[in-house]
Order: C-alpha cells, then sequence, then structure tokens
C-alpha cells in the first residue's frame, strides 16, 4: 500500500515535474525575444524570390488571367478548393487585372527595400496567397513555401534593420529596437515549417520505389525541361553516383529536419541547408524551390 | 513639463501571462492545423477523419491565406505523371499546321507554369469534377488567336527513360476537340488508342481467336 502511494506520487511528482518542463520549453521556444538583425537578410532574399516569381507571371497575366484569357474566374472557382479566395477574382478587366498585378509587384519591392514593413508585410502576403488562388494549376513548390516565408515575415518585425524604415528611424532619433518577442515567435515559426517540409517531403518521396533503389536522381536528372545543369551524362557512366545521390537527397533532409531540433548542430544544419537545398533545388529543376528551402534557415545560421 | 508617462517595458521584456496564454493558444492551433494539412494534402491519400476535422475545422481559414500546404514533395516517383508536359492546341481541321505549342521555347518559371497547366489537364482526366474544365477553357480562350471555334488541345508527354536507355519519344496524354455550338462549348475527348479496352467478341467455343482479340 505505501508502496503504491509512493510510486503514485512519484508519478504524480513526475507528472507535475513533466509538465512544467514541457512548459518551460516551450516558453523558452516561442517566447525568447530574438534578434531582428537576421529577419532583415530573411525578407531581403524573401522579397527578391518574390520578385523573381511574380516577374515569371507577368507576361502572361493576361492570357492566363484576363477577360479572354485561357484561365476564366469561374473555371478556376470550379477547379480550386470551395475555401480559396483571390482578390483577382474582382479584376475582371485587363485594367483593372494590370493595376492589382502591379501593386503586388510593388508591395515586393517596398518589402524589399524595408518600407512601411508593418503594412506591406501582410499585404504582400495576402496578394500573393490571392495570385497563387487564382491559378493554382500554375503553383509549384517554390511559390508554396515563399507564401509560407510571407506570412512569417508579416508576424516578425523584418524592416527594422537594412531597411528604409531603418534609416527613417535612425534620421529621426528614435534608438533602434533590441530583441522582441515577435522576432522570437517568427524565428519559431521559421524552424518548425523548415523542419516539417523537410520531413513532409522525405516520407512522400519515401514511398516511391526510386528513392529505394537509388534511381531517383536519375530521373530528376533525366527531365530535360527546365533542368539548368545536365548531369545525365554523369550519372549514366556510373549507378554507384547515381545512387550516392539519390541517397544523399533523402540522407540530408533526414538529417535537417531532425538536426535543426539540436542545439548543438542546428547552426551547422542550418548553414549546410543553406548550400544544400539550392543545390537539391538545381537537381530537381526546382531551383527557386531550393533558394526558399535556403531562406527558412537564414535566420538560424546567422543567430548570434 | 508634461508629466512623465507610465515607462514601457523595454522590447525584450517578457510578455505576461495572459500575453502567453493567448499566443500559446493562437500557436497550438496553428500548429495541429499545420500537423492536418500534411496529413490531409498527401499523393496517398487521407483518413476520413484528418479529412473532415481538416475540412471543417482548419481549411476555411487556413486556405484562403494558401497555408492548406501539405508540402509532399516527393520530386519524382519516375513515372509518367513526373515526365515533362507540353501543350498543343490548333485548329481541328488543320492537322500540324498553325499549332500553339506551350511552353515550346519559354525556360524558367515561366516555362515551367505552362508544363504544371499541362500536367494538370492530363491528371484532371482522371478526376471526374475536373476532367475538361481547363481543356475546355484553354480551348475557348484561344478561338479568336486561331481564328476558329473548332480547336484540338492535346496535352503531350516527354516520357522519361530509363538510366542508359535511349530517349523515348513523345506520346499523346490527352486530347480532347473543343468547339463552339450554338452559343456553347462542346469538349469531346479523344481516347488513346492504348487506353481504349479491346471489343473482343467471344467465338463460338468461349475463347477469342487471337486475331479478334488483337483487334
Amino acid at each position: 500500500m505505501n508502496a503504491n502511494v509512493a510510486a503514485s506520487s512519484a508519478m504524480e511528482t513526475s507528472a507535475v515535474t513533466g509538465s512544467v518542463t514541457l512548459a518551460a520549453v516551450w516558453n523558452r521556444f516561442w517566447f525568447t525575444p530574438a534578434d531582428g538583425r537576421p529577419l532583415a537578410l530573411l525578407r531581403i532574399g524573401t522579397a527578391s524570390l518574390a520578385i523573381v516569381l511574380w516577374w515569371s507571371y507577368a507576361p502572361d497575366v493576361l492570357s492566363w488571367f484576363g477577360p479572354a484569357g485561357i484561365l476564366p474566374a469561374d473555371a478556376v472557382q470550379q477547379w480550386r478548393s470551395p475555401a480559396g479566395f483571390s482578390l483577382f477574382d474582382a479584376a475582371t478587366t485587363s485594367a483593372s487585372l494590370r493595376v492589382l498585378f502591379g501593386i503586388t509587384g510593388i508591395a515586393f519591392a517596398a518589402l524589399l527595400v524595408g518600407l512601411g514593413t508593418p503594412v506591406v508585410a501582410p499585404v504582400a502576403a495576402l496578394l500573393w496567397a490571392s495570385l497563387l488562388h487564382r491559378g493554382p494549376m500554375l503553383v509549384g513548390p517554390a511559390d508554396d513555401c515563399l507564401a509560407v516565408l510571407l506570412w512569417c515575415l508579416a508576424i516578425g518585425p523584418a524592416g527594422q534593420h537594412i531597411s528604409v524604415d531603418g534609416w527613417l528611424r535612425d534620421r529621426a532619433g528614435r534608438p533602434a529596437p533590441g530583441p522582441t518577442l515577435r522576432a522570437g515567435i517568427t524565428w519559431g515559426l521559421l524552424q518548425v515549417h523548415a523542419s516539417a517540409i523537410a520531413a513532409a517531403a522525405v516520407l512522400s518521396q519515401l514511398k516511391g520505389d526510386v528513392w529505394w533503389n537509388g534511381s531517383a536522381a536519375w530521373f530528376l536528372a533525366a527531365r530535360p525541361a527546365g533542368r539548368l545543369l545536365d548531369l545525365t551524362p554523369l550519372l549514366v557512366r556510373s549507378e554507384y553516383l547515381t545512387n550516392f545521390v539519390t541517397h544523399g537527397v533523402t540522407a540530408f533532409e533526414i538529417f535537417y529536419a531532425i538536426g535543426l531540433w539540436c542545439m548543438p548542430t542546428q547552426r551547422l544544419v542550418a548553414r549546410v541547408g543553406l548550400v544544400a537545398w539550392p543545390l537539391i533545388g538545381v537537381l530537381a529543376g526546382e531551383p527557386w524551390w531550393g533558394i526558399a528551402m535556403g531562406l527558412f534557415t537564414v535566420p538560424l545560421a546567422f543567430r548570434r | 513639463m508634461p508629466a512623465p508617462g507610465p515607462a514601457r517595458p523595454p522590447a525584450g521584456a517578457a510578455p505576461s501571462e495572459a500575453v502567453r496564454a493567448a499566443v500559446t493558444a493562437v500557436l497550438a492551433v496553428y500548429l495541429l492545423g499545420l500537423v492536418l494539412s500534411i496529413a490531409g494534402n498527401t499523393g496517398s491519400g487521407s483518413s476520413a477523419l484528418v479529412r473532415t476535422l481538416k475540412d471543417r475545422l482548419f481549411s476555411p481559414w487556413m486556405v484562403p491565406p494558401w497555408l492548406d500546404l501539405g508540402f509532399d514533395y516527393r520530386l519524382t516517383y519516375g513515372g509518367p505523371e513526373d515526365a515533362d508536359h507540353g501543350l498543343e492546341v490548333r485548329r481541328f481541321d488543320a492537322a500540324g499546321r498553325d499549332a500553339v505549342r506551350l511552353p515550346g521555347g519559354l525556360t524558367g518559371e515561366r516555362g515551367a507554369r505552362w508544363r504544371r497547366l499541362a500536367r494538370s489537364i492530363a491528371l484532371a482526366a482522371e478526376d471526374s469534377d475536373r476532367d475538361g474544365l481547363l481543356a475546355a477553357a484553354i480551348g475557348k480562350g484561344m478561338f479568336d488567336e486561331l481564328g476558329s471555334e473548332d480547336l484540338s488541345v492535346r496535352v503531350v508527354r516527354t516520357p522519361l527513360a530509363d538510366r542508359g536507355a535511349s530517349a523515348l519519344p513523345t506520346v499523346q496524354a490527352y486530347s480532347a476537340r473543343v468547339r463552339m455550338v450554338g452559343g456553347e462549348v462542346q469538349l469531346l475527348r479523344s481516347e488513346a488508342r492504348a487506353e481504349v479496352a479491346p471489343l473482343v467478341r467471344p467465338a463460338a467455343g468461349g475463347n477469342p481467336k487471337p486475331e479478334e482479340a488483337a483487334r
């Protein structure tokens, strides 16, 4: 009886200690103020990527979404999720479509230079989501990741440094803000998404035989359209090299998804990710996706 | 001289319990939504439980900001759907002539968007809710450009060859005739020969004759 009471008491203590520890870990992870400077780097990188991806729509925006376009709003509304919503649906004339598309580009340019960032960042995220909903069948992985990055920037104080906002603040003689809670939450969200995306990608890949038999790298390299680098002459010569590249991609993604959570390896993993993701993107014929994935780890790679 | 106001806490000060509780609740709900989005948006499908929870509680607010994402970036399975796709639209009565081919020579992300569009048309053929939707819209959108209200919309695919094998010829992944009839767009899907089940007439003895089965 006494032993049971003691065990029960020990379990209660252990449960209480466990919940206190969990709460402490949660609070430390999400509520530790963080430096806004790495977010400035992330803002510049994300806005640059946004401009590139936005520009890829520019030559065809009227052909796709214009009044006589091949993707009329009613057909797209039938195609997309019922909860989907796009401001671009309201642009029913060529002029209004051009204006809205132009405003999206201006928002990205303002985000790049850090002008009115607290307002511009959520507006840019909203306009980008709207553009993607206007033509979901055109969307690629880089577009998805950009949407997540833009919403992260909308939460964090991304315009405090290396920005017009910062310059105006300095000119007015106001002090630069120190570490903030919002920056800490943004860092946390970036880390969670970076790890979750890598984990989801690797789980998806491992459902395919080609990722187990080591031939996936060949099938990635063998697609002629969109590739920046033709690796087929190299891969055709050596099966082992093809296997090595395939397994290397999988191993890196696992290493990345887990390694971001271990303090001793976090910065190393983040810095490796800055190089490895763009390389995987080039191999996969999705270079902008590789860059977007690299951007997720910018704050962790440059943390002080 | 105005009286000094209450001292503002520094930007990095610890938040109050109420703020922490509110932010924790928001984060917990979002993270649950993220997990359900990943579990519910895979190429393997999802369970009824995950689908219902996600669709009813999370999709209404995660879809509009484009956050209802599965991130199942498999990159390739080496299958037909992972190959490059292209779109070809021409007048129905003008075989091969005056065809609009996309992405054609377009490169980079612009070309990739056209390839995704072409692939979506081909993959939608297996989705009863979406089959023909894009092909009809594209055909209608190109009536003026091609000067005809009777067009052929095709999706071509460049199959992926195994390592060391020679390149495979382009195949047709989807084909439909799109025309205007009585002010309405009509779509007539053409089935590829290989995809149509052979018409087999059983011989008197039971099994079909080989030449009949092959016809």
